[in-house]
């Protein structure tokens, strides 16, 4: 769901998932990681049932701490992921849609299909941008 | 002999400009802009050993001063290269690692649109380092130096879409900028109190001044370009540019500008203790330092990127030590083994689809085992390995380190840096190498193409053979001390063997379930560079913006502008709102006073 805040069950998911890639870039080798990762996953379960709200946020902001200061300095980031080192590479040789307007139509007539899909496309967006009005001092 | 020497140097210089001049032509159809470049530079190569062989025979060195470019009465400025044994042997050196990774880029660039301007950007910095190297003034020298600085920014900047990349790159050009204050202070120096900038006129009349300023001068350039401590944080994030762009910059050819700046320069630096004190303590501390971060980054490129820096503290300990040509043999070594070390790493993050974090390689021995070896080989000459490259220049650094009678913290911490060379050189090859696979198993791994294997198999026979080569042919010209004890001798080897032993139990230790991480503090001090990058990148603009407020509000705003005009301005509106508040809405009032006044004024008229 898309609100401004996070539901408690979103907040402790998020923080389950960032402790097991912490643990994943501290712990190199598979089944080093995996015991730890069970390990992990066994703190979580044995508090899933709490059904006292307060005390399970308390214990979501201790487990927060506790990420915190165990949390590696360089924790291993998927190339194409942000801030992974292949992020943005390729924003230099993207050109801007509106170039394939300027194609020469012999260049057009090697993807037709494309071409037809494009005229519809821009039909629909014609028809359908937002109305912006002007006469605001009525 | 000598026209023949010089005729065959100048050729190297028009082959390879041809290519660049080449791209001047408007009409650009299927010009194999990058075919044409990696022959240009084989060629180049193959001609330049010419001069080598004359120079080895004939003991011929050469300067030929082309043109007389900007002449005063009291000033001149020339076009003029010296050939002597420093850039007669650096300039294959160059030219072959140029060859390999130009080759080796051929590949790996080959689905990029922009090849061709790679290669020429590539080959413009060939030709500046050429420049630099091959100068007999400092004019020259500085044109080179500049070329090399700008085309690092370039290239480093190649994929300038990434945000990263753009930062490296003006990392890189603003920490060479400031050691290029050093540089521009040297020549200014120079220009004032010996009236030349060229390097036979620098020698001969020096004898009588203190040369402590241009040579501190020198150092701060060195520092900049050669990655220092104190302007060393451009080199690590400089791996943002493609692999080739980092093995041949900032392993072989640019990152040793300064240290052959230093070594041009050295008979001015002999008699200066402080110069020579500067760069010792200065080299030491670099490669302790950058040795330390090296162990726990997880980048391969980061890695080798450090371990460079580490080698050009050990070449400034080496300078510091009197000895400018156990310097120049490091240059020529760590040439090979690095830009092989880079070349392998380039090989394997494509095979594995642009990985570059260690911690998702591995088991790599079996699936590509040439890349492994050639790995290894390079890891193994980065070490000192008895016998192979680097060995010959890094074993003669130390024994020349240990007999000297000097600074003993300089020897501690270059001792201590040896092992650590030894400690991240097995840890790479063990996450990347040995073991199980990490990675995604559908990965591209190929080492099939030609224009790969052939590549790194000429840089690794260069790894193997090129330290036995130049030190058998070329005698040391100042006599090294022969006689020392054991430990002395073997001071080298113990502490790598001690490094490499203290790896293999950590690496052992990494794989059991003992604990998950590492003693934290010590760990976020290596992993986080030393927290130098962070401190200074904020402490430094934060001073100025500081500087800048204060300077805007107190000058420019409170004594220029408040305690003159606005201030009266102010004042005066303040008093006459006040004024004007108090008498609001008194009509009465008004009216009382109006009729008070008409009675008073017409009272002398009536009477």
């Amino acid at each position: 769901m898309a609100a401004a805040y996070l539901t408690h069950h979103q907040k402790v998911l998020r923080l389950y998932k960032k402790s097991l890639r912490h643990i994943e870039s501290w712990c190199i080798f598979r089944d080093k990681y995996r015991f730890y990762a069970c390990l992990l996953r066994a703190r979580f379960d044995e508090n899933k049932h709490e059904k006292d709200m307060m005390k399970a946020t308390m214990m979501l902001k201790a487990g927060e701490e506790e990420f915190w200061a165990n949390q590696h300095p360089q924790p291993y980031l998927f190339p194409d992921s942000p801030g992974g080192t292949s992020y943005e590479r390729y924003e230099c040789y993207k050109v801007p849609e509106w170039c394939l307007d300027h194609w020469h139509p012999s260049e057009k007539a090697m993807y037709p299909d494309y071409f037809a899909k494009r005229e519809q496309w821009k039909k629909l967006r014609m028809r359908t941008r937002p109305v912006i009005n002007l006469n605001i001092l009525e | 002999m000598t026209l023949i020497m010089h005729s065959s140097l100048l050729l190297i210089f028009f082959i390879l400009v041809y290519p660049l001049l080449t791209t001047l032509n408007p009409n650009q159809q299927d010009s194999n802009m990058a075919g044409m470049t990696k022959t240009a530079v084989s060629s180049a190569f193959f001609v330049s050993l010419l001069p080598l062989m004359i120079f080895l025979n004939l003991k011929t060195e050469g300067i030929i001063t082309n043109w007389q470019w900007m002449n005063t009465q009291a000033f001149d400025v020339n076009i003029s290269f010296k050939f002597d044994h420093y850039s007669l042997i650096f300039v294959p050196i160059a030219l072959y690692v140029t060859w390999s990774i130009l080759e080796f880029a051929l590949w790996y660039m080959h689905s990029d649109p922009n090849i061709d301007r790679f290669f020429k950007y590539l080959l413009t910095f060939l030709v500046a380092m050429i420049i630099l190297v091959t100068a007999n003034n400092m004019f020259q020298l500085f044109i080179g130096w500049e070329g090399v600085g700008i085309m690092s920014f370039l290239l480093i900047g190649w994929w300038h879409g990434r945000a990263d990349a753009n930062t490296a790159a003006l990392q890189a050009v603003i920490y060479n900028r400031v050691g290029d204050i050093g540089l521009i202070m040297t020549m200014a120096w120079l220009a004032m109190n010996l009236n030349s900038w060229e390097i036979q006129q620098i020698f001969a009349l020096s004898k009588n001044f203190d040369m402590t300023i241009p040579l501190m001068g020198l150092a701060l350039a060195a520092t900049g370009k050669s990655a220092q401590f104190g302007l060393h944080p451009w080199l690590p994030v400089a791996m943002e540019g493609p692999t080739p762009v980092s093995a041949l910059l900032h392993s072989s050819t640019m990152v040793v500008a300064g240290i052959f700046l230093l070594i041009r320069l050295h008979p001015r630096m002999e008699n200066n203790q402080l110069a020579l004190t500067t760069c010792l303590c200065l080299g030491a501390l670099t490669s302790l330092f950058t040795a330390t971060c090296a162990l726990t980054q997880n980048d391969i490129k980061k890695i080798v990127a450090f371990s460079t820096s580490s080698q050009l503290g050990l070449m400034m300990v080496t300078i510091g030590l009197n000895q400018p040509q156990l310097a120049f043999l490091h240059i020529c070594t760590h040439a090979f083994f690095k830009a092989m070390l880079f070349l392998c790493s380039g090989s394997i993050i494509h095979s594995l689809n642009d990985e570059q974090d260690i911690r998702k390689m591995g088991g790599l021995f079996n699936i590509m085992p040439a890349t492994s070896t050639y790995f290894t080989i390079g890891s193994l000459a980065l070490t000192g390995t008895p016998f192979l490259a680097g060995f010959f220049s890094k074993d003669a650094i130390i024994e020349a380190l240990n007999t000297s009678y000097l600074n003993a913290w300089a020897l501690t911490l270059t001792l201590i840096a040896t092992s650590f060379t030894a400690v991240y050189s097995f840890r790479l090859v063990y996450f990347v190498i040995m073991g199980t696979p990490r990675f995604l198993p559908l990965s591209p791994i190929n080492e099939n193409n030609p224009l790969v294997i052939n590549t790194i198999k000429r840089l690794a026979w260069g790894s193997i053979i090129a330290g036995l080569i130049i030190t058998q042919n070329f005698p040391p010209m100042k006599t090294p001390i022969m006689t020392m004890s054991i430990t002395l001798k073997m001071a080298a080897l113990m502490v790598t063997i001690a490094g490499l032993l203290v790896a293999m139990e950590l690496a052992n230790l990494t794989s059991k379930q003992v604990k998950i991480t590492p003693m934290i503090s010590t760990h976020h001090f290596s992993n986080m560079l030393g927290f130098y990058p962070m401190i200074i990148h904020r402490l430094i603009p934060k001073l100025k913006l500081t500087l800048g407020q204060s300077a805007a509000t107190q000058l420019d705003k409170t004594w220029l502008e408040t305690v003159g005009p606005k201030g009266l301005a102010l004042t005066q509106m303040a008093m006459a709102k006040i004024t004007n508040d108090i008498t609001r809405g008194m009509i009465k009032t008004y009216l009382t006073i109006f009729l008070l006044t008409l009675i008073l004024a017409t009272i002398p008229v009536l009477l």
